[in-house]
């Protein structure tokens, strides 16, 4: 560009010029692979063998897959604090009733008040729970005619519930078709050998 | 490049064997595992079993034949023990005290009674009506507890009381070690 002056400019000149010095041009190729090789020591990066590593990710896949759970998590109520034991069974699919310090919930939807029955003092059938749990066992019934109903539900109580409470909601889940209750509980591990 | 080779078999026939791209082949694999890692449940919860025992009405059409009331235990949570009393119909057959020694477990202090446990054990030992392997009924159990008992210190009852198992075989051969007890709510 030095060669034109601003008084002479021409706009049809050729402009393209044969190339200059540029930036590490007197650096050669295996003056890099030196570099990145470590100049002879000990370099960063290392080979991997792709078998072992392709066999490492399948096993992850497989171990991973066969203990994939696509039923998902049994959701447990934000405020309800599981007591924990060590002679336990696996989980069933079974209707939820959740039972925290206020309120009682079945499958998320309100079926109660813990504070009603402390207050009363005495054990008594929660209506609310009572026609929820019963519509629920209804619907089962006539969705499948075929079957006997298994009258399981799950009872997921807070540990700080008291009996009164837990028993006012057993005997209900019972009067409702629901005899066989089960307790949500964390799992401690086992301390016998077996 | 990774291969799959499979023989063709000679003659003139295309080639089976073909070329797979090792680079997406990795990126599916860690795409997968990232995905069921994610999507992976770290805490199971389980479950305690208990019975609600509501009698129905008698069925008229069958006649009553009158039955020996089977033995039972009535497990009471006092203040300071446990008393384990086997009744039969309305007499008692046994009754023993047990100290409410109390264990905590682990960081949450999680409530153990592992000398109930016990205790429990030789109960069932000398006292049980269902003991044979083909025997599947499971002998019974009443909790009495006071109203303002919490739920945690029901658990570690329960827990106690599931602990001693026995054999129980099923018809279709196959066997499983199940808790002794079922246990059910007193209700007063």
């Amino acid at each position: 560009m030095d060669h034109f002056s601003r008084k002479h400019h021409d706009p049809h000149a050729h402009v393209i010029h044969k190339p200059g010095k540029r930036l590490m041009h007197g650096i050669r190729l295996k003056y890099v692979w030196n570099k990145v090789s470590g100049h002879g020591r000990k370099g960063v990066g290392a080979a991997l063998n792709l078998v072992s590593f392709i066999d490492f990710l399948v096993v992850t896949v497989i171990f991973l897959l066969m203990s994939f759970s696509a039923s998902g998590e049994i959701t447990v109520d934000k405020n309800v604090k599981l007591p924990k034991a060590e002679n336990v069974e696996d989980i069933i699919d079974a209707p939820m009733v959740a039972v925290n310090g206020n309120q009682i919930l079945v499958d998320g939807v309100l079926a109660g008040s813990t504070r009603a029955i402390e207050e009363l003092g005495r054990m008594q059938k929660i209506d609310e729970l009572f026609a929820i749990l019963k519509n629920k066992r209804e619907l089962w019934k006539q969705l499948q005619p075929n079957k006997p109903f298994p009258g399981v539900c799950i009872l997921q109580v807070d540990q700080n519930v008291p009996a009164l409470v837990v028993k006012s909601v057993f005997q209900t889940a019972a009067f409702a078709g629901y005899p066989n209750v089960s307790f949500m509980v964390g799992k401690i591990p086992s301390t016998k050998s077996e | 490049m990774g291969g799959v080779d499979v023989d063709s078999g000679g003659g003139k026939k295309r080639a089976t064997n073909s070329d797979i791209n090792m680079i997406p082949f990795i990126d599916l694999l860690m795409v997968t595992i990232a995905f069921l890692l994610i999507t992976a449940v770290w805490t199971t919860n389980n479950r305690i079993n208990a019975d609600a025992q509501v009698p129905g009405p008698p069925d008229p059409n069958k006649e009553l034949t009158p039955q020996t009331p089977e033995k039972v235990l009535n497990l009471h949570i006092n203040d300071s023990e446990f008393s384990l009393v086997w009744k039969q119909g309305s007499t008692v057959v046994s009754e023993i005290k047990v100290p409410k020694n109390q264990v905590e477990v682990g960081a949450v202090k999680t409530i153990r009674y592992p000398d109930l446990a016990k205790k429990i054990e030789e109960e069932w030992k000398a006292q049980g009506g269902h003991r044979d392997p083909s025997d599947r009924k499971l002998d019974q159990c009443i909790l009495f507890s006071d109203n303002r008992t919490p739920f945690k210190e029901i658990v570690a009852v329960l827990d106690a009381l599931y602990s001693p198992k026995r054999e129980i075989k099923f018809p279709d051969g196959s066997s499983k070690k199940l808790p002794v007890f079922n246990m059910t709510f007193s209700v007063r």
